[in-house]
């Protein structure tokens, strides 16, 4: 035990002294590994963090597994009657103990902007949306319980819209007349939150609560903007549960739906109740899965090449140094050790490099420069730079200077000692 | 008990493509703790393929070799090499340092073989070794900024730094001017003293071979031992 440890700190001087004594050499060979290991490390670590980013927005768009929208046609395809709907859907909640669920109506409101009015795309939404779509927010917060029961309907406004009234502090309460037109007045609404938006984006959108907008639309019909793209402004009902128990709950549903909707006497009374799953781990395989291999299969063939341009060096190195192995194996090294001591020189070589590598990488990655380009200004919530990608990086330096000191440290055993202290 | 002993040993080799050719034949020796022994003979006598099979790196193709009364063929490969690193020190004609470590750390590179305090202590252990043959300023030197002087006692640091009980030299002298050789022999003849080790010295020179005790001569792969006054007188008329 204590021989194996002498050996290793002895192994390990050997290595580094070589390392020392044939630098200039070693570091030509070197850069090599260090730009494979840190090309590895960022098309993983950018993989990961792209696979983050990727998967924030697709649940900010269809909802995070496992999301299952609820929808409702007679068979003449009109819309049920939104009231019966939302009884329905308020049960169903209740009944599975659902906490994340939420309606989702898309409209449009008439906002008075300084530079005139525009209807605005405006999401009703009851409170949970803000979770089940991880909605994150740059100013203020996601509508509380203050906000559902206050007088004033709450709205949460995205940066463009918030720009536009002049970038108000929240603090202030600032305040938009939705459907104030030609000098009549609108309803006064109170602005809670700001959310950013993606590069691409250029209107104004906002959020409010679902049932302010029909409390809203009650007392002043013509305050909503109707029917703004000719399609029924139909409600989406959404919940968000457990995978594991998403597709029983499909069944459940629908089954209460169905019973709930259906017409007096008459069967399922010509309804027809779709429940499906809508958010991206719907089917199961890892969706980024061809990505993942074509970049790690890239990152790999690099690094081999990097291996075997050492692999190569390393073996011209040795038959230098078939003397010098003479010279130490008379002195006591073992055949082992010297065996150990050149995959040593590999290793601790590659480990630099690797170490390296992986900083060069995590300064490539965790720049604002690189974080703009892959965020679109949308991933607010970056993710740091994956632990296992800089592991990675290390684990393979590790392995392919194990790999290139096999073959010279296989020939390094084979040195007769006799013959290489021959002169 | 004696510390190395060779009894009827042959030494054959098979060059590719020749008949086998026999480089030592019935070789017997004896070398007790403390002995100083001298083999002359002529080049390509096959004192080299001796002083190998002496310092464990060859094995007999015939004939018992031991080490403490031990048969080296009972050794494993690995236990060989750790007796040799621990017991036997050489000197090589060529110096044989090696290129680009500092004279401290060519002297430290034997220990680097040893455990326990010789191991972790190798720097101070180096230093000291350095300093008794005279070379404490030169510690940090390169071994091509030496002269051939310095370097054979640089060498010789090395071979002594763990303590050996059997120090082999094969020509030490050989690439040396006279007055270096006879100082770095003085050298050698001193440290093995004061450690008690025994010292086979392989030499051409009649000069260098009188300063030990017994002499032998190798002559084509024959061992006899050498009439004293014979060589007395070979290294009066050279002188
Ligand atoms: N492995 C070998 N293969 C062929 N010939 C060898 C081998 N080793 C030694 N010899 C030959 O044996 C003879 C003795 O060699 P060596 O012991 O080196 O002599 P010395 O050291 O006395 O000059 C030489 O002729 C040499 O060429
Ligand atoms: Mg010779």
């Amino acid at each position: 035990m204590k021989r194996a440890f002498t050996s290793l700190v002895g192994a390990v001087v050997e290595a580094w002294q070589e390392l020392r004594v044939h630098r200039t050499r070693v570091l030509l060979s070197l850069i090599g590994v260090a730009v494979a290991v840190c090309s590895l490390t960022t098309v993983v670590a950018l993989g990961g963090i792209v696979q983050q980013a990727n998967q924030e927005l697709s649940e900010r768009q269809s909802g995070r597994p496992a999301s299952l929208f609820v929808s409702a046609f007679s068979n003449q395809g009109t819309a049920i009657d939104s009231a019966t709907m939302d009884a329905t859907w308020a049960e169903t909640l209740a009944r599975y103990d659902i906490t994340y669920g939420s309606r989702v109506l898309q409209t449009a409101q008439a906002v008075p902007f300084t530079t005139g009015v525009v209807d605005v795309q405006t999401q009703a939404v009851d409170q949970p949306y803000g979770e089940m779509h991880r909605v994150r927010l740059t100013e203020g917060e996601w509508f509380t319980d203050d906000d559902a029961a206050g007088l004033a309907p709450a709205l949460v406004v995205n940066q463009i819209f918030w720009e536009r009234l002049g970038s108000p502090e929240l603090r202030t309460h600032p305040t938009v007349e939705l459907g104030a037109q030609g000098g009549r007045p609108g309803t006064t609404a109170v602005i809670v939150g700001v959310y950013p938006v993606s590069s691409y984006e250029t209107e104004p959108a906002m959020f409010m609560l679902a049932d302010q907008l029909s409390a809203m639309t009650a007392a002043r019909p013509s305050v909503a903007v109707q029917d703004p793209y000719g399609g029924g402004g139909s409600t989406q009902y959404e919940m968000w549960v457990p995978p594991a128990i998403s597709e029983q709950l499909m069944e459940v549903v629908k089954r209460d739906f169905t019973s709930a909707l259906a017409t007096p006497g008459g069967g399922t009374g010509g309804v027809q109740v779709d429940v499906y799953r809508q958010d991206y781990a719907q089917y199961g395989d890892d969706p980024f899965l061809v990505t993942k291999l074509v970049v790690g299969g890239i990152a790999v063939l690099v690094l081999l090449l990097g291996a075997l341009g050492l692999v190569n060096i390393a073996l011209v190195t040795v038959k230098q140094r078939v003397r010098e192995i003479g010279i130490r194996r008379s002195f006591g090294a073992t055949a082992g050790r010297v065996f150990f001591s050149v995959m040593m020189e590999s290793v601790v070589a590659t480990i630099a490099a690797g170490a390296v590598g992986v900083i060069a990488s995590v300064l490539l990655v965790q720049n604002p420069w690189t974080m703009d380009l892959i965020g679109q200004g949308l991933v607010s919530d970056f993710p740091p730079f994956p632990a296992e990608a800089a592991v990675l990086g290390l684990v393979a330096a590790t392995a392919v200077g194990a790999l290139a000191g096999l073959l010279p440290a296989l020939v390094a055993v084979r040195v007769k000692v006799i013959d290489a202290i021959r002169y | 008990m004696s510390l190395l002993e060779l009894r009827d040993v042959t030494r054959t080799v098979i060059p590719p493509d020749q008949p086998a050719l026999t480089i030592l034949n019935g070789v017997d020796l004896t070398v007790e703790a403390g002995d100083r022994i001298s083999i002359v003979g002529r080049s390509g006598s096959g004192k080299s393929t001796l002083l190998n099979l002496l310092g464990l790196l060859d094995m007999p193709t015939s004939g018992l070799l031991t080490f403490d009364d031990r048969p080296v063929k009972s050794y494993s490969g690995a236990a060989r090499d750790r007796v040799r690193g621990a017991q036997i020190g050489f000197v090589f004609q060529q110096f044989n340092l090696l290129p680009g470590r500092t004279a401290l750390e060519n002297v430290a590179m034997p220990l680097l073989y040893a455990e326990g305090r010789s191991f972790w202590r190798r720097k101070k252990l180096a230093a000291d070794m350095l300093e008794e043959v005279g070379l404490g300023n030169r510690m940090h030197s390169m071994p091509d900024r030496l002269s051939g002087g310095e370097q054979q006692r640089v060498a010789i640091a090395r071979s002594l730094v763990r303590g050996p009980r059997l120090i082999l030299a094969d020509e030490p002298t050989g690439a040396l001017d006279l007055d270096t050789g006879s100082s770095v022999m003085q050298l050698i003849d001193d440290v093995a003293t004061r450690t008690g080790a025994a010292l086979v010295t392989i030499t051409h020179d009649p000069a260098i071979a009188a300063r030990a005790r017994d002499h032998f001569r190798l002559d084509r792969g024959i061992l006899t031992r050498a009439d004293s006054d014979e060589l007395a007188a070979a290294s009066e008329a050279l002188s």
